[in-house]
């Protein structure tokens, strides 16, 4: 996937001579000006772009497996398991393997501060001018008393386009991919949807 | 000033073409426009009819010259002239005691209408003028005009671009019909 993506990266930018080239390799006289090619290129790219972004589904970007959380991990292990492995969350899953809710830095966070909206700079003013520090909040605490449920979930043949709604329209930053039972098989991330968004731009930010 | 800006052009012209490429393009003009003089000058003309009008050498440019053109397609090539000779004969009755406005009419009009019809074929322009100005001959023959010379001078030009652009390795024609 990684290789994929740093192909998909490079800028392909076409050239006015480039065209010329080729009209050139080309036998016969071709009536349009290479000024004219490029732009139905360019366009003729742009809706390629779109039909990919709308044939890719999740299974073709998702990170998989997905690293779960079994739903009673104590908080202090959970969030040194995310430390570890530089997760900022990740579905949680029960006995039987079926993905009941996500954690996330948000849920940590909510469970340290006060309010709905707390953020981690609100954490550090706190700790910083309170005596004892809310990370203490954490502790005897498992995983599934502060996971965000129930969890948003999709099947494999989500497509990306439907995932970006997802996320704008449930402010998530991860949904995990579930089979018919909804046992984990992948998770797709923001990251996931800015790697691919980078080949719509052709590697512009 | 964007209007002024406009006029600089700035894009680049398309390369020229090879000298065997130059070699089809003559042979198949040559035999286009022989197979239509040949009609007009041994048949035709003996009748009083003409078959042979200057917009063909236009669309033998295209044919022969610019095969892959969408403008040299066959239903361009037989949809321009036709639509553009009902229009210029239509034009030439119906405003003949103004000459200039006929002119501009059939001519403005004929675009128009290949524009609408996807049959956009320029000698279609040149199709539309000459009902106008081609003289009593032309006018005499009425609607007969769209038929002979322009639709039947057309087809023998389809059919030697068929025969000759195919021979060619590197030409195919038409690359589409309709």
């Amino acid at each position: 996937m990684k290789q994929v993506n740093a192909v998909c990266c490079t800028t392909i930018e076409l050239s006015e001579f480039d065209v010329i080239a080729a009209m050139k390799e080309i036998p016969g006289y071709i009536d349009i000006t290479p000024g004219d090619f490029k732009e139905v290129f360019r366009v003729a790219y742009a809706h390629a772009l779109q039909r990919l972004m709308e044939s890719r589904t999740a299974k073709d970007i998702m990170t998989a497996p997905a690293h779960c959380l079994p739903v009673n991990t104590d908080l202090v292990l959970a969030a040194k398991f995310l430390a570890d492995q530089h997760f900022s969350g990740g579905p949680v899953i029960d006995e039987s393997g079926r993905v009941v809710g996500v954690v996330s830095e948000k849920d940590f966070l909510q469970k340290m501060g006060v309010g709905q909206h707390v953020s981690m700079m609100q954490v550090a003013t706190h700790c910083l001018s309170n005596k004892g520090c809310m990370v203490m909040n954490l502790r005897n605490h498992v995983v599934g008393e502060i996971m965000s449920a129930p969890p948003i979930t999709a099947g494999p043949d989500i497509t990306v386009g439907a995932i970006s709604t997802l996320f704008t329209e449930k402010k998530i930053n991860r949904l995990p991919i579930v089979d018919a039972e909804g046992r984990p098989v992948g998770i797709v991330t923001r990251t996931n949807l800015v790697q691919l968004h980078c080949l719509s731009t052709g590697g512009r930010p | 000033m964007k209007y002024w800006q406009k006029m600089k052009g700035g894009g680049q012209s398309p390369p020229g073409v090879s000298l065997v490429e130059v070699g089809w393009s003559w042979l198949g003009s040559f035999l286009g426009i022989t197979a239509v003089a040949l009609l007009h000058y041994n048949l035709v003309d003996q009748q009083g009819l003409t078959m042979l009008i200057g917009s063909f050498g236009a669309s033998a440019m295209l044919l022969y010259g610019a095969t892959r053109s969408p403008l040299a397609q066959p239903r361009n090539l037989l949809g321009g002239h036709v639509f553009s000779a009902i229009v210029g004969v239509a034009a030439a009755q119906w405003l003949g005691h103004y000459p200039w406005l006929a002119a501009a009419l059939a001519v403005s009009i004929a675009i128009a209408l290949m524009h609408l019809t996807k049959t956009l074929h320029p000698p279609g322009g040149a199709t539309a003028l000459i009902a106008v100005m081609g003289g009593e001959s032309i006018h005499q023959l009425g609607y007969w005009y769209v038929l002979m010379p322009t639709a039947l001078g057309a087809i023998v030009l389809l059919v030697i671009a068929l025969l000759v652009n195919n021979v060619a390795p590197n030409r195919r024609y038409p690359e589409f019909w309709f």
